[in-house]
């Protein structure tokens, strides 16, 4: 099955992921057009992170369906694999290797056609072509992260999830970090969890909110407002789980 | 950014999905590529097998004289790989784990056996280049005393089979132990009853390769014929279970 | 909050209503056995001796001749053991393949049975070793086998301890029971096949008399009997306690 112009960015149904009688989700659904930018909310332990890993096929969910793109990720989970791009807290850079080592390393993997011309292009556009040679070790926090947008975008993925990427960086790193996602939405769809209640709403098109891995609430923004949305996911979080 | 305008492929970066034997290579070359970067692997094994030598020179300095070392020779060298291969299996996923790299790597549309062969291929190759320098010392220290046997290099036979075996099983169980509590000992508490039958087949063929005797192909041929066929199975099974290893 | 109907893992199935009669039964057929062993069957081909005696060459007394009788207890504890083992590695394949949670407790409990009676094989071997050789340790190949394999089922637990993550725990624990499984077959061919000049030969091969096996496969059915009956126990335990933990989790939801 090809993707197809009206298949779903996402397209989660009954997703669940359990072991034994604990369930770290429960009957997710949800359906995100292409070029979205999803928030995911939630207390801690509400299954955010364990989504992300079953959407990004790190983990096979124990029932219900997910697709990328109209790739089904059970079925086919190597050509979803190729849609998806990661950027997370930690950086999956190898600190002794160079920038350019490291990107080249991930674009040779995911058989990038011209990897150097691709990683050049990469590291230009997250201001270090400059420091290319040097190791990732000597980078400071954020540009270790701007390093992993790059590492995150080599393969031109579709879908790209951000799992607490704000972790660690300074205000300053924070804006230039924003303003790279800015650069790359294009028609790419983005997923985002965070603790920032305020950031990840204003930059979201979407939103959904995650209790003990059942969904609370997802709605387009437009169709919410700030202020009662804070209030539901104060509430949610009063349910407490963690 | 730049964006690439997408045509009817959703991926224009990409060529095609490179061979299996493209990406071990990638990731091999990774692997050896940080390693000549930090030499933190080589220089701690060597380090530790030329401290075992030490001891061993304590341990035996009362007994050296009368000992005959052309019979305990061959296992006090498996002792010092064992030990030495420990220290530097226990820490080839330390840096897989230490950023989530692994995470990046499986996130890549790869089969997974090809990352647990890459990683094996490159401990055999790190544990190689320790037997290389550790060995020769062993026997400069211990065994020049003593007339050698002609057939002393067969040696090199058991040292490898034994070399592959142990890197293979130990990568396997290194993955497992990176993400328990206490992971050092751990792994030793796996690795040493797994590897038993595998080190008790290349301890007597390299013993009989160094004492030379009359029918030293007796106890040499044998064992290694059985220490292969433990190699063979072991990174078989190792294999197929490795995707759920990593995955887990 | 929630509509779902309340699903717990469930325990005590038919299989548990045959434990008292296995463990019985078992019981029964173990001390019929061994009472077997001692009144009827005759010492190794009949022989009783009043002194000690020359037998083909080597020096016999009695106290050798009656340690044999270990052997009707080592024998089938030792196969029970192995029996357990294999048990654990098809649990831990059918968790691999469906990662149900019921399997690696089955897996778990099998060789906590293995563990038991793998213990049990080392002490009556043991002892047969301090009879029969007059050494409390021979690096003797099944001796050896046996020592490895309890290493590694005690490996197995200590894993199992060190991994927080249930799931984590239940995938690294199926996948060790399969090696082990595969590990042991070749740590005893290797040990045996490999000549050695220090080991004493075990001499006592050859056939049974008909008394004899008539007497091990008695045991053996009890030892088997019981193992079931332990397994199901403590099976039925360890679904207890997951049931527990399940009603709590959700006791929590409401």
């Amino acid at each position: 099955m090809m993707s197809g112009p009206d298949s779903p960015a996402i397209l989660a149904c009954g997703l669940t992921k359990a072991f034994g009688t604990r369930k770290a989700l429960d009957r997710v659904s949800f359906e995100l057009p292409e070029g979205a930018f999803l928030s995911i909310f939630g207390p801690n332990g509400a299954g955010k992170t364990t989504l992300l890993r079953v959407l990004s096929t790190l983990v096979r969910p124990t029932g219900g369906k997910a697709s990328l793109c109209g790739i089904d990720l059970t079925e086919e989970p190597d050509k979803a694999r190729g849609l998806v791009g990661m950027i997370s807290h930690q950086s999956m850079l190898y600190p002794d290797l160079t920038a350019e080592e490291n990107l080249l390393l991930y674009a040779e993997l995911y058989g990038v056609s011209d990897p150097k011309a691709r990683v050049g292009e990469l590291l230009e556009a997250v201001g270090l072509a400059h420091r290319r040679l040097d190791a990732v070790r000597t980078f400071s926090r954020g540009m270790t992260q701007r390093v992993s947008i790059a590492r995150a975008l080599v393969h031109d993925p579709r879908v790209v999830f951000l799992d607490e990427p704000y972790s660690g960086l300074d205000p300053h790193a924070i804006e230039i970090f924003d303003e790279l996602i800015e650069s790359t939405r294009a028609d790419r769809t983005f997923v985002m969890v965070s603790h920032d209640l305020a950031k990840g709403f204003a930059m979201c098109t979407h939103a959904l909110v995650l209790a003990r891995g059942r969904v609370v609430s997802f709605a387009p923004k437009d169709e919410l407002d700030f202020d009662d949305f804070a209030q539901l996911y104060r509430e949610t979080v009063g349910m407490g789980v963690a | 950014m730049k964006t690439t305008k997408r045509g009817d492929s959703p991926n224009c970066h990409f060529a095609a999905k490179p061979s299996t034997f493209s990406q071990y290579k990638t990731l091999l070359a990774k692997d050896l590529r940080q390693e000549f970067r930090t030499r933190e692997m080589l220089t701690s094994m060597g380090i530790y097998a030329l401290l075992v030598i030490i001891v061993y020179g304590a341990a035996l300095a009362l007994t050296a004289n009368g000992l005959d070392i052309m019979k305990m020779g061959g296992g006090l060298l498996w002792v010092l790989i064992v030990f030495t291969s420990l220290l530097g299996l226990g820490r080839s996923f330390a840096h897989e784990k230490d950023q989530g790299c692994m995470e990046g790597i499986l996130l890549v549309p790869l089969d997974r056996s090809v990352i647990f062969l890459a990683k094996t291929t490159a401990n055999v190759l790190f544990m190689l280049a320790v037997e290389v320098i550790a060995v020769p010392l062993f026997y400069f220290f211990f065994m020049t005393g003593q007339p050698v046997a002609p057939t002393l290099p067969a040696i090199v036979a058991p040292l490898a089979v034994g070399t592959i075996g142990m890197a293979g099983i130990g990568t396997m169980l290194s993955t497992i132990t990176m993400n328990t509590r206490a992971k050092d000992v751990m792994l030793a508490v796996l690795f040493i009853p797994l590897i038993y039958p595998l080190l008790y087949a290349c301890v007597t063929a390299t013993t009989a390769a160094i004492a030379g005797t009359e029918f030293w192909t007796d106890y040499f041929v044998m064992p290694l014929v059985l220490a292969c066929g433990y190699d063979v199975v072991m990174l078989l099974v190792c294999w197929v279970l490795y995707d759920f290893v990593v995955s887990a | 909050m929630s509509d779902k109907k309340v699903k717990v893992p469930e325990a005590g199935q038919w299989p548990d209503n045959l434990v008292v009669p296995a463990v019985l039964a078992g019981a029964v057929l173990t001390t019929a056995g061994f009472l077997m062993a001692f009144l009827m069957v005759g010492p190794v081909n009949g022989a009783a001796l009043s002194s000690p005696e020359l037998v083909g060459d080597v020096m016999v007394t009695n106290q050798q001749l009656l340690s044999q009788k270990i052997f009707y207890f080592h024998m089938p504890v030792a196969i029970v053991s192995f029996v357990a083992l294999v048990f654990a590695a098809y649990y831990g394949i059918r968790f691999l393949m469906g990662r149900q949670q019921r399997f690696d407790t089955c897996s778990r409990v099998a060789m906590e049975i293995a563990l038991l009676f793998v213990v049990f094989t080392m002490v009556t071997g043991d002892l047969w070793t301090r009879f029969e050789w007059g050494v409390w340790w021979t690096w003797e190949p099944r001796l050896t086998t046996y020592l490895i394999l309890m290493l590694i089922v005690i490996a197995y637990f200590v894993l199992r301890n060190a991994v927080d993550d249930p799931e984590r725990r239940a995938v690294f624990s199926g996948v060790i029971s399969i090696i082990a499984l595969v590990d042991v077959p070749i740590c005893f061919m290797i040990t045996r096949l490999i000549p050695s000049s220090v080991h004493p030969v075990v001499a006592r091969e050859g056939g049974m008399a008909p008394d004899m096996v008539a007497a091990v496969m008695i045991i053996m059915a009890g030892m088997m009997l019981v193992a079931f009956g332990l397994y199901r126990l403590r099976f039925r335990q360890a679904r207890l306690d997951e049931r527990v933990q399940a009603l709590k989790d959700q006791l929590e939801d409401y």
